[in-house]
């Protein structure tokens, strides 16, 4: 009998030892992260109050279900499109992403003593020019902060001049570059700026990294100082290092559609993980697995969607039947703000506001009317009723809420745009004789009247008697500036007029029957 | 969904057995290991579907008296929809507990997503919907194609199921435009001044009329006169590789010699006519350099200068920069070191190598601070004006060259 108990008790440990392994577990067992401490699932930032996980779960979905502690967590980013923060015109709780909660994100990892490297496909940015520049450096700045370990090229990333570049990327002192490309070489293949492949070690593994950027995509960077392989060539020697490097796994961040990196990923077959770009805003909600080369586990393809709103966990759990899983993870207000990545940004914004708008290289373009603006208090003078109810609108605040932000946002010409008179909202660029600062032209402060009506200089200026025209020029100025609800043609023109500013990332819910009458005129 | 796996009730059959309490007690604990060894091993055999949740897990008894939730098929692969257009498919959710299943709406990731419960044509809003045992009920998804390229949005419905509160259903496909330009932008990174240079787009129509140019223009009249656009065919298998284009032509742009230094902006205007007209816009935007640059760490382009920060004497450091020769003399350009400021910094000139097809050659500059050097402040103040490097380049137009050093060193 005393045999037969002990063997009981034998199997019986040996069932739970089964049981609490890496597979899921019921949700009522699993520990919310702590703050201050390690264990748990990690499903909130440090400081972030249980409540708020649990409404963000609700609106965005919860993250990490049934999941154990994995042996290691590669958290994958990429495709942050410039979205160096969630836009806030609308309320930043209703957004997903931003360097702040990213950073929180993997020091929730971290709080719950779940061993976790960054890696990030690249695209950190989508524009050119100065302030695109110095966006690319900020955001560098902020992945090397978060301890990235990994970072591609994007295009758009490598279509900034290759200065700026090369002051972002290039190693500064013992300390490696996280960049890394298998096909591109800044001022050459040869020079170096950026390894061909990358090795880390995390949670006892060791994860070799390597980034290419696809052919077609190639051909957008117009760029002599940058030499580009083709993707398959600069694959070749990148998978050799890996090959040699005594890898657990490899990641290839291979910057183009899906398609075209599952067919990389069957021409090196050693890659266990494939992070494409282009796909949809939403990633999958499970990383979908590839067909598998022969004797080998499939490789999964890992989608990030846009302008940085999710991160794509993959849990590595080592001898157990389910080695690999992934988790989309929203990056929602339950992460919470990183201090440092606040203070990044805040350091972003001062560097825009010294340079000024000049600095930025901001040259205004021509209205397609030919006109120059007024500014709203001219309107006033025969048009007070409509002008009363203008003063009255959110519009008449609109350059005030970016001077009240935190860091302030009124030296930045991608908010300047849709906050002030005479500028282009979806280029960020002023038109000639728009606003260019309040000591040069406070008359053009706030979304005002000729943003809708186009600009009125001349037609006040002929109204106040300052210009003499003909009767039929009056006439055609005054015309020129009416908008009307009454037709579809006129109301088509005018909810277009709106959607400039408010598009999907800034206005989310604007529709324009709902807002009209809160500024009906 | 497949069954769960239920928990072994072993536990009261042993207690049944009079004979030994420590044979039931060990029963009890077998049991329960058992039960759960067996449930982990079974969910890792059998992983969940995408679009499925489960917060009890697998393993917990859910009563056979409540609602059960049977859903076949919880993503909609759309195939492509049009710019704009709407698209509708209805989910079907059945009922296959003994209780009535209570559905309501969750979150839609997407304001262009929205989700109604339809037991009747056309659908309606009711924030909640009851399904008696063996019924089912429609979940009706509707979505605009806001944007160009790829689409994935999803709904979420809440349930009254222990087993399953949450369905995720997944809409997913392609939006077509009725034209695209391939780049979106054109960007020219590194025009050199006095060179002229050629970029192309191609513009990509979708419809079922081939495209026929109506006209081209430039819109920027201030920097109209660095520019010459025109328009070419699009080789078909050009065409043929773009998803879902029927047409389409291509935008050759020439950024002539003359064009000035700095940022250079435009966009080229090209009116398609197909079974409508079509305003391509394709915006340019051109950086022009002078024949030399500098890059590297530490390199500030707004300031021109090399940004070095303070440095400790006693353990040095080393920086790499490069300098980048372009156009027409870039053969000649031979950089010999003329000055240096702080004296302390020992700069090195290595060989010119040119970079891809050889139209830039690349000149590596070491600069290195020897271990145990003097301390000395130039950090580009008023107090402490910076040092300097300058170069003897053997450009003819360009024949020095007076790097800016910001550092200070300290002892």
């Amino acid at each position: 009998m005393k045999r037969s108990i002990a063997l009981l008790l034998v199997l019986t440990a040996l069932a739970l030892v089964v049981a609490s392994g890496p597979g899921r577990r019921p949700a009522a067992a699993q520990v919310p992260a702590t703050p201050d401490g390690a264990g748990g699932i990690p499903d909130r930032g440090p400081g972030v109050a249980a409540e708020v996980a649990v409404d963000f779960a609700r609106r965005n979905g919860r993250v990490f279900d049934g999941w154990s502690k994995p042996g290691a967590v590669l958290v994958l980013t990429g495709e942050l499109d410039g979205y160096i923060e969630p836009c806030g015109c609308t309320g930043k709780e209703n957004q997903k992403g931003g360097l702040s909660r990213r950073h929180n994100f993997l020091r929730a990892l971290a709080a719950a003593g779940w061993p976790a490297v960054a890696i990030d496909l690249g695209g950190q940015v989508k524009r050119f020019g100065r302030q695109t520049v110095i966006k690319f450096q900020s955001i560098a700045e902020g992945l090397k902060a978060m301890d990235y370990r990994g970072v591609g090229l994007g295009p758009a990333d490598l279509r900034l001049p290759t200065e700026g570049l090369v002051a972002a990327v290039a190693a500064v002192g013992t300390a490696p570059t996280p960049f890394v490309s298998a096909n591109v070489g800044l001022y050459g293949l040869d020079a170096k700026i950026t390894p061909r492949t990358t090795v880390v070690e995390v949670g006892g593994l060791r994860i070799g990294i390597t980034a290419v950027l696809g052919d077609r995509q190639a051909t957008a960077v117009r760029n002599e100082t940058i030499e580009i392989a083709t993707a398959t060539e600069g694959l070749k020697a990148a998978a050799a290092e890996l090959a040699a490097a005594g890898c657990d796994h490899q990641v290839l961040l291979a910057w183009t559609v899906a398609e075209e990196a599952a067919k990389y990923a069957a021409l090196f077959p050693q890659f266990d993980l494939v992070v494409a770009a282009g796909g949809a805003d939403e990633p999958p909600l499970e990383a979908p697995a590839l067909p598998a080369a022969a004797g080998r586990a499939p490789a999964r393809m890992v989608e990030l969607g846009h302008k940085g709103m999710y991160a794509v966990a993959v849990g590595l759990f080592p001898g157990a039947p389910v080695a690999l899983r992934t988790q989309r993870v929203p990056l929602d207000a339950r992460w919470g703000e990183s201090e440092e990545m606040i203070r990044l940004l805040g350091d972003y914004q001062a560097q825009l506001e010294r340079l000024g708008l000049d600095g930025l290289g901001m040259a205004p373009v021509r209205h397609p009317s030919g006109r120059r603006f007024a500014g709203s208090a001219a309107c006033a003078d025969c048009h007070q009723e409509a002008f009363d109810v203008w003063k009255e609108s959110g519009h008449a605040k609109g350059l005030t809420t970016l001077e009240i932000q935190s860091p302030r946002r009124d030296g930045d010409p991608e908010c300047l745009s849709c906050h002030v008179v005479g500028w282009v909202p979806q280029k960020f660029e002023p038109y000639e004789g728009g606003f260019a600062g309040m000591a040069v032209t406070p008359q053009l402060a706030h979304q005002g009247c000729e943003n809708c009506h186009g600009p009125a200089a001349d037609h006040a200026a002929v109204e106040r008697g300052d210009l003499e025209v003909a009767d039929e020029e009056r006439t055609r100025l005054r015309a020129s500036l009416a908008l009307s609800l009454a037709t579809p043609e006129g109301k088509e023109r005018a909810v277009n007029n709106c959607l400039e500013c408010h598009d999907i990332d800034n206005s989310p819910k604007f529709d324009f029957d709902t807002y009209w009458p809160q500024v009906e005129h | 969904m497949r069954e769960r796996p239920r928990p072994t009730r072993v536990a009261a059959m042993a207690l049944r057995k009079p004979s030994s309490l420590a044979v039931a007690l060990a029963a009890v604990v077998c049991g329960i290991g058992f039960g759960t060894g067996t449930a982990a091993l079974v969910s890792r055999l059998q992983p969940w579907r995408v679009g499925e949740f489960d917060p009890l897990g697998e393993g917990v008894r859910v009563a056979e008296t409540s609602a059960r939730v049977s859903v076949d098929v919880t993503t909609h692969a759309f195939g492509t929809i049009a710019l704009g257009n709407e698209g509708e498919h209805a989910f079907v959710i059945r009922n296959v507990g003994q209780a009535p299943l209570v559905l309501s709406k969750g979150a839609s990731s997407c304001s262009c997503t929205v989700m109604d419960f339809d037991s009747r044509q056309g659908g309606n809003d009711e924030a909640e919907k009851s399904i008696a045992p063996g019924g089912s009920e429609k979940v009706r998804l509707k979505w605009r194609g806001k944007a160009d390229g790829p689409f994935r949005q999803q709904a979420t419905v809440l349930t009254n199921d222990p087993g399953r509160p949450e369905v995720v259903f997944v809409v997913e496909g392609a939006v077509v435009p009725s034209w695209r330009a391939v780049p979106s932008t054109l960007v020219i990174s590194r025009a050199t001044s006095g060179s002229g240079e050629r970029a192309t787009a191609d513009l990509f129509t979708f419809g079922d009329t081939a495209p026929e140019v109506v006209s081209t223009a430039l819109l920027n009249s201030a920097t109209e006169r660095f520019f010459k656009v025109g328009v070419e065919p699009l080789p078909a298998e050009t065409i043929a590789a773009e998803k879902g284009a029927t047409g389409g032509v291509r935008l050759v742009v020439d950024v002539l010699p003359e064009t000035e230094i700095g940022l250079v902006k435009q966009t080229a205007r090209v009116v398609l006519r197909t079974a409508e007209e079509l305003a391509v816009e394709v915006p340019i935007e051109v950086s022009v350099s002078g024949a030399l640059s500098l890059a590297g760490a530490g390199w500030d382009p707004d300031r021109q200068a090399l940004a070095l920060g303070t440095v400790s004497g006693k353990t040095g450091g080393r920086w790499a920069l490069f300098m980048a020769a372009k156009g027409p003399h870039r053969q000649a350009v031979r950089p010999v070191v003329r000055e240096v400021v702080p004296a302390s910094l020992a700069v090195t000139i290595g060989e010119a190598v040119p970079i891809g097809n050889g139209n830039v050659m690349r000149i590596p500059i070491t600069i290195e601070l020897p271990a145990g050097s003097a301390p000395a402040v130039n950090n580009c103040t008023k107090q402490a004006p910076g040092g300097r490097i300058v170069l003897e380049t053997g450009h003819p137009e360009s024949p020095t060259m007076s790097i800016k050093v910001c550092v200070a060193i300290t002892p």
